[in-house]
């Protein structure tokens, strides 16, 4: 007997010691292969949220945890604990303002793109008049959210066929009326990210560079200054979406390209001109062009009264016959008449049309709908050249989500080029009323269209949300140095946002999409494994013992109360 | 999926192994002793087998059906055969009969099995968010696994330790053993060449394994019978 106890614990610590390394590797098993949990991970961008002087707007909440609900849902149905998905091809732009206006209660929203609308997709023109009303129906729907206070997170994603999948299934389930909840499974839509926290000390970056100008021998005065001004940075419903390719990734090519053509003039003293130039990109465009405020009154005041004349370049890149010269200072001024001839002149040589266009400004409004306003509120002479019509209203038109490449064709902003630069050319070297192409198309100092192509497209990938850039921003160090190439004294500028604008951070992350069973579903399952389990046990006993062993384990219990009694 | 759902499939894939052992009377023949020892078997065999894969088997790229890699893999599977003959065969058991020794052996065999295969894609899956039928159809063939095992443990019985069975039941009994002994090959090669989805090979699993006890059970009556 102590020998058969000895044997068994030997046995059983045999079994221990084998058991250990197995119990070891799998709880390494877990820990790796616990994180890739989800079977279908989408990126995701997030609606932006900010204040303004404290009125919160845009998407209040980040994280997301609620089961997933179409359109097809019944109506009156609680979306509270649901994510709407919505794709923009089957969007109703009224019941989503109903939704909004009326503070309904939402878990969460989820739009998705067309792929077209994907930065740096340059694509086919196919499907270009579908695009096109994609395109209007995203400017709506991205209006209604910037401008409103949305209780709920946003979150814009691009189709795919995970989404299109999962989206099919959803809407079957809700016509059927089987919403998905904890207890009827579905798909459940996750995004962990911390709470959106605010941005301290948002900071903007101005980029200024300057050619100099020849100068006569023993002349001592102030040589006249002509300032070309850009605004780079964007403002979108996704902050990580926003790349802004035509407001005012074009404005921004256009200036780089005619600098690039001044310094090739402006090298050699005997093509040198007698005007300083001054190239400035500026940020805070879509803040009532903040940027450009504050880079002005840090310029030296000889400087800055030095300026014959501004010429801020703002979407150029889709228009087709007709630009717009809007100016602040009465038509009939003989500054603003002086440069709408040189440029209307130089226009038609190139076979299209400029038009003028004047808004007086209003002093006790803030808003500043056009670059060239903030110059003119400190009397200097400008000019905004622009493919638009209408001032943009704050924060619209600064690189919406239709605002992508496919938008903006290369050949607009080579004529735009042409036209700034052969005015200015004229201006510079006194050839007005001459025939005389300067920068013309097999010349050595012609417009480069590969140079305009390569930026624009870096451009176009290339979110510049001011908010969310650093001091060293890759972009901005490609701005700064770019200038650096083709101008002398490049200065770079940091400011801080005006106060009144807040921002929040979390503006992109990854979408989490798990197809889950319900409870229901898990206890019918454990039902029937009982029956099972039992069915199994009963034919076990009647095939190795016999019927009359089954039927007396239900009868001992009698047969006990028996004894005791 | 849930903690509940894990629990679900965790009973689907051991549940059947305890209630085969409560309600035969192996749980009263003190016969724990030999399932436990017939899982160390297994967990060395396994060892072995590991071992062999990883040294003669080449990993190709592609999933083709490759006949010689095929054969080579169903070669090495017969080291489970030879594991099974040792804890038959070699292990001593204490006044246990040749009925409920096989019993006992397949029956701590299987669950090895199961737990070295399954329990850790359990643990880790079962829990997730993500559903899939994947782990109750593992458990469902945990269970055709245990009938295959208790099968190919009754045909070893025959085969090693009986010697006076009829001699015109030899071939039919080696002919069900190989069978047995090379259903992962069968199944691979459903899966590969066939095109067969998951629930088509566990069902397949599942009949073959009925019908492999239903022939083992009769081949074991039979050569019960001339003792009698």
């Amino acid at each position: 007997m102590a020998e058969e106890k000895k044997s068994k614990q030997r046995h059983r610590v045999m079994v221990f010691e084998s058991m250990y390394p197995i119990l070891a590797l799998m709880l390494i098993l877990v820990a790796c292969v616990e994180l890739c949990d989800a079977a279908t991970v989408v990126d995701v961008y997030r609606l932006i949220q900010y204040d303004i002087s404290g009125v919160p707007f845009g998407s209040r909440f980040s994280s997301l945890n609620h089961h997933a609900a179409s359109l097809s849902f019944q109506r009156g149905a609680d979306l509270s604990r649901s994510v709407l998905i919505l794709p923009l091809r089957e969007l109703d732009i009224a019941f989503v303002q109903d939704y909004i206006s009326q503070k309904q209660s939402l878990g969460g929203l989820l739009i998705l793109l067309p792929q077209t609308f994907r930065p740096g997709n340059v694509g086919g023109g196919s499907l270009s008049s579908e695009n096109d009303g994609f395109r209007s129906l995203l400017g709506q729907l991205e209006k209604l959210l910037v401008h409103g206070n949305i209780p709920f997170p946003v979150y814009f994603a691009f189709e795919n066929e995970e989404t299109d999948a999962m989206l099919a299934d959803v809407k079957k389930n809700d016509a059927l009326g089987q919403q998905a909840t904890a207890t009827t499974g579905g798909y459940k839509l996750v995004i962990s990210v911390s709470e959106p926290r605010k941005i301290a000390s948002p900071t903007i970056t101005n980029i200024q560079g300057w050619l100099p100008g020849l100068r006569a021998e023993g002349d001592s005065s102030q040589l006249p200054t002509i300032a070309v001004v850009a605004s780079y940075d964007t403002f979108g419903a996704a902050p990580a979406l926003s790349v802004g390719s035509d407001s005012n990734g074009s404005g921004v090519v256009a200036l780089l390209e005619v600098a690039r053509l001044f310094s090739v003039l402006y090298s050699n003293p005997k093509t040198r001109g007698k005007y300083n130039l001054l190239f400035a990109l500026t940020s805070g465009g879509p803040y009532n062009y903040e940027g450009t405020q504050k880079w002005l009154k840090s310029l030296d005041q000889r400087m800055r009264e030095s300026i014959d004349y501004a010429i801020c370049l703002n979407s150029v890149g889709s228009w087709d016959s007709e630009l717009l010269i809007h100016v602040s200072k009465p038509p009939d001024n003989a500054y603003i008449k002086q440069i709408f001839e040189g440029f209307s002149n130089v226009a038609e040589d190139l076979g299209f049309q400029v038009a003028l266009k004047h808004k007086k400004i209003n002093i006790s409004n803030s808003r500043v709908a056009w670059e060239h306003e903030q110059f003119s509120r400190l009397r200097v002479t400008a000019a905004t050249l622009s493919e638009l019509s209408t001032p943009p209203e704050l924060l619209e038109n600064a690189g919406s989500l239709s605002d992508t490449r496919q938008l903006v064709n290369e050949d607009a902003i080579i004529k735009g080029v042409k036209l700034v630069a052969e005015s200015l050319a004229k201006h510079i070297y006194g050839h007005q009323g001459k025939d005389i192409k300067i920068f013309a198309d097999d010349s050595s100092l012609a417009v480069n269209p590969f140079y305009v192509r390569s930026w624009l497209d870096l451009l176009s990938q290339t979110p510049r949300v001011a908010p969310f850039l650093s001091k060293n921003e890759p972009l901005i160090m490609a701005l700064k140095k770019e200038l650096e190439d083709y101008t002398a004294e490049v200065s770079v500028q940091h400011e801080s946002l005006d106060g009144s604008f807040t921002f929040y951070d979390s503006t992109k992350a990854s979408l989490n999409i798990y197809q889950v069973a319900s409870v229901t579903f898990d206890l019918l399952l454990l039902l029937v494994l009982g029956s099972y389990l039992i069915v199994l046990f009963s034919f076990l006993v009647i095939t190795t013992r016999g019927l009359d062993d089954l039927i007396s384990l239900f009868r001992r219990p009698p047969s006990r109360k028996v004894k005791m009694g | 999926m849930t903690l509940f759902h894990f629990f679900n499939c965790a009973i689907l894939t051991f549940g059947p192994h305890a209630v085969y052992y409560s309600a035969t009377p192996l749980s009263e023949y003190d016969t724990l002793g030999t399932s436990v020892k017939a899982a160390v078997v297994y967990l060395a065999t396994a060892l072995v087998k590991l071992v062999c894969l990883a040294t003669f088997l080449q990993v190709s790229e592609t999933e083709v059906f490759d006949p010689y890699q095929e054969a080579l893999k169903a070669m090495i599977g017969f080291i489970d055969v030879a594991g099974l003959y040792y804890a038959l065969a070699q292990l001593t058991h204490r006044n246990i009969s040749q009925n409920h020794k096989f019993q006992a052996v397949g029956l701590g065999w299987a669950f090895a099995d199961s737990v070295l295969h399954r329990l850790a894609p359990l643990w880790v899956g079962a829990r997730g968010l993500e559903f899939t039928w994947d782990y109750v159809l593992q458990g469902l063939e945990a269970n055709a696994n245990l009938v295959f095992t208790i099968s190919l443990a009754a045909l070893g019985s025959l085969m090693w330790l009986r010697k006076n069975k009829p001699k015109s039941l030899i071939p039919i009994i080696y002919t069900c053993a190989v069978i047995i002994a090379t259903m992962p090959s069968i199944t691979s090669y459903l899966k590969r060449v066939n095109g067969w989805h998951f629930p088509k090979i566990v069902g397949f699993e599942l009949a073959t394994s009925l019908v492999m006890a239903f022939i083992s059970c009769q081949l074991f009556i039979l050569c019960q019978r001339p003792s009698l």
